[in-house]
């Protein structure tokens, strides 16, 4: 028998095993493996037809229940009186299944607080607007991490002119120059500037990912850095020694 | 300054930003402000909002103050930004954030183990949303990258801090440790699993949840 359930429904392996004890009224703590373990391969089967890919958790699985139910079924050996008593097979699943579940449960409060939150409206659509320079160029508290300037860099991405007409062209721009670009511009600018004030005036993409690589070797090579000046800042990039190079 | 004459003051700086306010911003931008609890002015501000029927609040989310409208009004909001709302979190990703909100910092294979299911399209996307982010590297084979969950999480959810989230029941609540080991190994040795004690325990923990 198969039950009228949506199989996208299941977030994994973990999820439909506990919709199944559920459905059968089972005790976690006492699962009847054989029964449970039928029902389950009657779900992957249909698991395996629509989705290959994702099946393979599930089957993983099912072999993870066949193994617990012929562990059950083994004699087990004499017990020993000075050796603790043997876990049960099924020990481990349930450990795994409830764990799973309190996550479960918390994120179905998380998202009642996210329909909460989504009713409050903040106010939005700020013209651009001065951004303050960073007081402290190494304040620990600033969260700035790599992942922060790649994605400043995706951000400027998108705003970047999309060409549609494809014509292929050589673009004569190296790291070489692009990092002269980049010192040129801040020493323009008294040593600092802002991330995508370095890149806004770059026409081509190409150039303006040339230009990031070598932002990325300034700042390996130590003549560059960058930070935050608040947790949803703006991103600042300085020239470490600029007046000593000059 | 007292709260009176700060309340103008402190409504004019939340009202111009663009985010959240911390106590310790509002500390910096106003002089005249030592030693005052920032917590009563917004109290005193969030009172005449209600007393006179305004249509607007000041909430606590991220660790600062930001002014929100209330929520009875999101019905003709919705309307103005329509096509615009933002989209909600499936299910993969509630769970996902719910496992790294509580053991952060973790790595994609400590997550798809709680899961049982790989997780790495459900992390990738939720690094996109920059609801979480890459904290550092664990100590484990091949430096595994591990991922926390960011201040954008905080506002997306409402929140002031990670400890405002309902706290998963404790797995010892139920299993492996006190008085209850008793009962379940002598449930699963019996194969005859006493439903009372279980029932209990189950209750018990809710209400510590409602609490």
């Amino acid at each position: 028998m198969i039950y009228r359930v949506q199989l996208e429904n299941f977030e994994g392996p973990l999820d439909l095993l506990l919709y199944l004890i559920k459905k059968n009224e089972v005790d976690l703590f006492n699962i009847p493996i054989s029964e449970i373990t039928r029902q389950y391969l009657e779900y992957i089967e249909i698991i395996q037809m629509l989705d290959l890919e994702g099946a393979s958790d599930f089957i993983l699985m099912a072999a993870t229940l066949i193994r617990i139910k012929a562990k059950m079924l083994l004699p087990k050996p004499p017990v020993d009186m000075d050796e603790e008593e043997e876990e049960d097979p099924r020990e481990e699943l349930v450990r795994r299944l409830l764990e799973y579940q309190r996550f479960k449960e918390v994120a179905i409060k998380m998202a009642d607080y996210e329909s909460q939150r989504q009713l409050l409206y903040t106010r939005r659509y700020f013209d651009q607007h001065m951004e303050p320079e960073p007081q402290d160029w190494w304040d620990p508290k600033t969260s700035y991490t790599l992942f922060d300037l790649m994605w400043a860099f995706k951000e400027i991405l998108q705003k970047a002119p999309k060409v549609t007409q494809h014509s292929v062209e050589q673009i004569p721009v190296t790291i070489d120059d692009q990092i002269g670009y980049i010192l040129r511009q801040l020493d323009q600018n008294e040593g600092q500037l802002l991330f995508y004030e370095l890149l806004e005036k770059l026409k081509k993409r190409i150039i303006m990912i040339v230009t990031f690589l070598s932002l990325l070797e300034l700042i390996r090579r130590g003549e560059v850095e960058v930070t935050q000046s608040s947790t949803f800042g703006e991103i600042w990039v300085r020239r470490k020694r600029w007046t000593s190079l000059n | 300054m007292d709260v009176a004459q700060l309340k103008p003051v402190v409504e004019a700086i939340i009202f111009a930003s663009d985010g959240p306010v911390t106590p310790k911003m509002l500390k910096n931008f106003i002089d005249e402000s030592n030693g005052v609890d920032f917590e009563k002015v917004i109290e005193a501000l969030n009172d005449d909002y209600q007393s006179s029927g305004r249509a607007i609040q000041i909430v606590r989310v991220a660790g600062g103050y930001q002014m929100t409208t209330r929520p009875e009004f999101a019905t003709w909001i919705r309307k103005m930004y329509m096509g615009r709302t933002s989209n909600r979190l499936s299910r993969a990703a509630l769970e996902t954030l719910a496992i790294i909100a509580f053991k952060q910092p973790i790595s994609k294979a400590e997550v798809a183990a709680i899961r049982g299911v790989n997780s790495d399209g459900v992390i990738k996307n939720l690094l996109e949303r920059r609801l979480i982010t890459i904290s550092g590297r664990g100590e484990g084979i091949g430096r595994p990258l591990l991922y926390s969950t960011t201040p954008e999480f905080l506002q997306y959810f409402g929140i002031n801090d990670i400890s405002d989230l309902p706290k998963p029941r404790e797995i010892e609540e139920l299993f492996g440790e006190g008085k209850y080991v008793d009962q379940i190994i002598e449930a699963l040795s019996s194969g005859d699993a006493s439903e009372e004690p279980q029932e209990d325990n189950h209750q018990e923990s809710e209400t510590q949840n409602d609490a």
